[in-house]
């Protein structure tokens, strides 16, 4: 009886199970599979061109993950890209959707034109903006000529070969690159707050910057969680940009290593794939205890 | 008060175009400087507009940069990711938005799981594995493992949630079977979201770096972007007005698409968060 109910609610749910079979394949194939694959090769010196050369080693490779200099000072390098990165790009995001923000029962025409215009650096490739952005930058480019002739800097600067410039510059660019699609997110969380809640206040005189950080910004939680979940997961992950620059070396004084360009080299270039396995392991830990912090913090503050 | 929001609203404008100025001001410099010829970009590197203007950027992006074949194998490879997100995504959207079946919120519990670990865990593990299967410089090594997503899954059950129950249940009283009310009333109803899904998986494979540079090795398979990265690192200075001409193309495709159907990239990166 028992069965039979079973078989019923099996065949009734069949084309449920069927639609979701190929997520469920696909990541049986290409996530759960190669992680077993990267758990066990943690334990192996494995180097993917001379496979015979394969052994167990035990933790060797965790040990030297954790006291690996050049992993910790690429991690490093990333914590100080993404202190400016974070900061500078959340900064700029808040003003420019509070702006949008105060537009946006104005002209719509003009509204919808800047929220696009500003959008666009988010669908431009990386590879470009890293070209174009480090041209504009270079020590003769027009951002520098102007420093100059204003006084500000005495002599042009290559700053990708400054090592303490460089993570700075490459925030900076990054910061272009993604300031307006976080605006855009935000201004949807302002969007949303009912009108009243502002007026109410701006009625009892409140001062418009007291309505902001006192009523919207609290509001705008939601928003905010996800952008800074977004940086912890994405942010310690750079690669294309210090790649773009510096190919596997991470430039002098490896001040552009990040641990995903380090992972690269160990695995792409030197092919010791337990070891670059290892390191993946471990930057993924690390990611997870960001993001759970980030959670925490950011939800604590209700 | 009317007086001042409409002060406010002034000063939030010209602060906007300020913004609009640094935002845009790259891209203006990127489409002058592809016509500009290598001295004139070396001697003025702030010149705004170019005199005498050169072709010679965009003529030497067929000879130079082999720019067909890269938009080429670009092309088929977006494209095929794009296609098969589309159907498998939708599939699981469905079943996951509008079916019953045992274990359903626990799958879905578990994909939302999924989406807090980190890509990097699998970056080496899955070299290693597709190295040994022979797919390195195949383009199935960058089709294949991307065919279902799950983020894209996500959005789409977000909006076919929004489908009433009856237009379902009148398919189903009709004899309708489930592939059928798949086929007749969801993908017709949900065109917008795949129309969003369709952009951001096509852009995301456009623009993808890392991947092409991981599994693509001779040049006549790369893709736009390892191209131009390639490019760049070993041209000599005569031709870097190529090299400008050649970000103004690769970046065009994606630039033209946003402008004529913005409302849904939009809402693609607007429609989420963590609740």
């Amino acid at each position: 009886m028992v069965m039979k109910e079973f078989v019923k609610t099996l065949k009734r749910s069949k084309w449920g199970y069927i639609f979701v079979a190929p997520w469920i394949v696909g990541f049986l194939v290409f996530s759960a599979y190669p992680l077993w694959l990267g758990i066990k090769m943690t334990f192996m010196n494995y180097n993917l061109v001379a496979p015979q050369s394969m052994k167990f080693i035990g933790f060797q490779n965790w040990i030297n993950g954790f006291t690996d200099p050049l992993f910790w000072r690429s991690l490093l390098n990333i914590l100080y890209n993404q202190a400016i990165f974070i900061t500078l790009t959340f900064f700029i995001a808040l003003l420019v959707a509070y702006l949008l923000f105060k537009i946006s029962n104005g002209n719509k025409i003009w509204g919808a034109f800047f929220r696009s215009a500003y959008f666009v650096p988010t669908i431009t490739s990386v590879v470009v903006v890293m070209l174009v952005l480090g041209n504009i930058t270079a020590p003769y480019g027009p951002i520098q000529t102007l420093l100059v002739k204003w006084h500000i800097l005495s002599q042009p600067i290559v700053w990708n070969l400054v090592p303490i410039l460089i993570m700075p510059v490459i925030a900076v660019i990054t910061s272009w690159m993604s300031f307006g699609i976080q605006a855009i997110i935000l201004l949807g969380g302002m969007g949303t707050i009912p009108t009243e809640f502002t007026e109410a206040a701006r009625i009892d005189g409140a001062r418009e910057s007291t309505i902001f950080w006192r009523i919207i910004f609290p509001l705008l939680r939601p928003q905010i969680v996800f952008i800074m979940v977004m940086n912890a997961i994405g942010g310690l992950q750079m690669f294309t940009q210090v790649y773009v620059n510096f190919g596997v070396t991470g430039g002098p004084d490896q001040a552009g290593m990040t641990p995903v360009l380090y992972i690269y080299s160990e695995g792409l270039s030197k092919f010791q794939m337990g070891y670059s396995s290892t390191l993946g392991f471990i930057l993924s830990i690390l990611i997870i205890i960001a993001t759970v912090i980030t959670l925490k913090v950011l939800q604590e503050r209700s | 008060m009317l007086k001042q929001e409409r002060n406010e609203r002034t000063r939030a404008y010209i602060f906007l175009s300020i913004g609009l100025i640094i935002t845009l001001y790259p891209f203006v410099l990127m489409v002058m400087s592809s016509f500009m010829t290598p001295s004139q970009l070396l001697n003025n590197p702030s010149m705004i507009i170019p005199m005498p203007g050169t072709l010679s950027g965009y003529t030497g992006l067929f000879k130079d940069l082999n720019v067909l074949l890269l938009f080429k194998n670009t092309i088929i490879i977006a494209g095929s990711v794009t296609l098969l997100n589309l159907f498998f995504d939708s599939l699981a959207a469905f079943a996951l938005a509008k079916l019953k079946f045992p274990g359903k919120n626990a799958l879905f519990g578990f994909m939302l799981f999924t989406l807090m670990i980190p890509g990097v865990l699998f970056f080496i593990p899955t070299y290693t594995m597709l190295y040994h299967w022979g797919w390195v410089n195949h383009y199935r090594a960058l089709i294949i493992p991307s065919f279902v997503q799950f983020y894209s899954i996500f959005l789409m059950k977000q909006f076919m949630e929004q489908i009433p129950d009856e237009v379902i249940e009148a398919a189903r009283i009709d004899g309708a079977s489930d592939p059928v009310i798949y086929s007749r009333i969801i993908v017709p109803m949900s065109i917008p979201v795949m129309a969003t899904i369709a952009i951001l998986t096509f852009m995301g494979a456009w623009n993808d770096f890392f991947g092409p540079l991981l599994y693509l090795r001779s040049p006549k398979m790369w893709t736009v972007q390892l191209g131009l990265q390639m490019f760049s690192s070993s041209i000599p200075g005569q031709n870097v007005q190529v090299l400008w001409a050649g970000e103004v193309v690769i970046t065009l495709p994606i630039l033209i698409v946003f402008l004529f159907l913005q409302k849904y990239f939009i809402r693609a990166f607007t429609n989420v968060s963590f609740k």
